[in-house]
């Protein structure tokens, strides 16, 4: 099994439940003008904000090894688009589901760093992000002239779709964003648990240099998933030999 | 072309009025709808956050305490992961008002060395102000405070003083410890002298001061009015002397 198959059924459940619009992530014949290191909206300038600290919020990034589960650039919204908000700040989920090869026990979890990276690398003017990983928050402002100029789902799908596509690795990205409702996000919330706690329980394996994994907090998803168990053994085997 | 950052600092002696001189800098600027400013209260007493009539809701030592716990419950995290969780906070911790965005730093840490976490809130700090087209730092009285806690490069570092040989030998201790001890990078550096009760004052002292005089804001009772009911002083009239001179000076400075 890999590291995400029950989340993936999961989310297309999930949409399939829901309203939803679908759209095409393009690549621009004129790219978004840069924001030439500029970032910040402040609330002034602002013509919508996504999931800020207030709100509910979360957003993660799957990744998986067959091809028939992506729909490359695809964008599926359950909610308003950011140009027909009504409200001036909504609650926020955000999903990227990628098409990667050769992601395997030793590499698995810089891969998912530099794959969680890319969003900051995003340098579109009037937007603003601020994420973070390990709450699987993400809090975006956009600002009335990038809403005039027509930012929209499309725009921010197709940029980072770009981004993605940078990495030799990552073949095709779908994304989902929902922004119905609090208690919508609070759903998408509850589905994707299991990847903050996979990408966790990453992080301590490597991280940690005595870790006990029967008192380990993620000891149920190490057990569970083919993935991160061969990332166990393969720790512990490199400790056998480091301690000879 | 890529807009540039001005950053001053202010200093100076406790009770000179450095508060009350930096919130009718913020007042002149939040007028200029076209800048974006960030000021920084590094008064552990958060005196500007009160002159402007702003409550806080986080500093930036809250969010060095609450890292230092998750780090303590073994919550770690790897660098970028950390920086990036640094850098939401920080922006959470921000209070908007118009153009402007105020960061509080907080009270100075607690036991213990924790100079990797500072220097990364420093340059988590460092990276926010970019952003910005002014940056106004409220300091302590010291300016090494200024480069241990908030950034090490300023374009202007502004004493303030009270016309009392205290106040200038203060200043004048400051500008040592940012010149020969290299306490802080600057570029410009000048006084402004504040509670003139007279013209003849300034000329009496002008030629003692140790650095150049920027300008000069008289005794005023409506400053002290403003601090005594606690009023914002972005309500404070634009046309009264000492509104009017701050607003000359950022003007000689070209922030304006």
């Amino acid at each position: 099994m890999e590291l995400f198959e029950q989340t993936f059924i999961d989310i297309r459940n999930y949409i399939e439940g829901k309203n939803s619009l679908s759209g095409v992530a393009k690549k621009r014949n004129t790219p978004w003008p840069s924001a030439k290191g500029r970032n910040v909206v402040l609330s002034d300038e602002m013509a919508v904000e996504l999931g800020n600290p207030q709100m509910n919020s979360v957003s993660c990034l799957l990744w998986t090894q067959k091809p028939d589960l992506i729909c490359d650039g695809k964008i599926t919204l359950i909610g308003p688009d950011i140009k027909d908000s009504s409200e001036k700040s909504l609650p926020f989920g955000k999903v990227v589901l990628a098409e990667v090869s050769g992601i395997d026990e030793e590499s698995a979890y810089d891969q998912y760093k530099e794959m969680e990276a890319v969003r900051y690398s995003l340098d579109l003017k009037g937007y603003m992000i601020r994420a973070v990983s390990q709450y699987q928050r993400e809090w975006s402002r956009i600002s009335r002239e990038a809403l005039q100029n027509g930012f929209s789902f499309e725009v921010l799908g197709g940029a980072l779709r770009e981004e993605y596509l940078k990495k030799d690795y990552i073949h095709a990205v779908e994304f989902l964003f929902v922004t119905s409702s609090a208690e919508d996000v609070g759903e998408l919330q509850e589905i994707t648990r299991n990847v903050g706690r996979t990408i966790s329980a990453m992080n301590k394996m490597l991280s940690e240099i005595d870790s006990d994994c029967d008192e380990c907090e993620y000891n149920d998803v190490c057990d569970e998933v083919d993935e991160l168990k061969g990332m166990k053994k393969q720790r512990d085997e490199k400790r056998k030999k480091a301690h000879g | 072309m890529d807009k540039k950052t001005k950053t001053i600092a202010l200093c100076g002696k406790g009770g000179v009025g450095k508060t009350s001189v930096s919130a009718l800098m913020v007042k002149n600027l939040a007028r200029r709808k076209d800048l974006k400013v960030l000021a920084i209260d590094a008064d552990p007493a958060v005196g500007l956050c009160t002159a402007l009539g702003v409550s806080i809701k986080k500093t930036v030592d809250d969010i060095r305490k609450d890292l230092i716990d998750a780090i303590k419950k073994g919550e770690s995290q790897d660098k970028d992961a950390t920086l990036n969780m640094l850098d939401y906070e920080l922006f959470d911790a921000l209070t908007e008002y118009n153009n402007i965005g105020l960061l509080a730093i907080g009270r100075p840490e607690s036991e213990g060395c924790f100079c990797k976490l500072n220097s990364l809130l420093k340059d988590i700090i460092q990276d926010l102000a970019k952003n910005f087209d002014v940056v106004l730092i409220d300091g302590e009285a010291g300016v090494e405070q200024i480069n241990r806690r908030v950034m090490k490069t300023v374009d202007h570092l502004i004493m303030i003083s009270d016309t009392s040989a205290k106040g200038v030998h203060v200043a004048n201790t400051i500008k040592h410890l940012a010149q020969d001890n290299k306490a802080v990078d600057y570029k410009s550096m000048g006084i402004i002298l504040n509670r003139v009760r007279d013209e003849s004052e300034v000329s009496n002292i002008q030629n003692n001061l140790p650095i150049p005089l920027l300008g000069w804001l008289p005794e005023d009772d409506l400053i002290r009015e403003f601090d005594f009911h606690g009023r914002s002083f972005i309500d404070f009239p634009d046309d009264a002397k000492a509104c009017k001179t701050v607003k000359q000076i950022l003007q000689d400075l070209q922030i304006l």
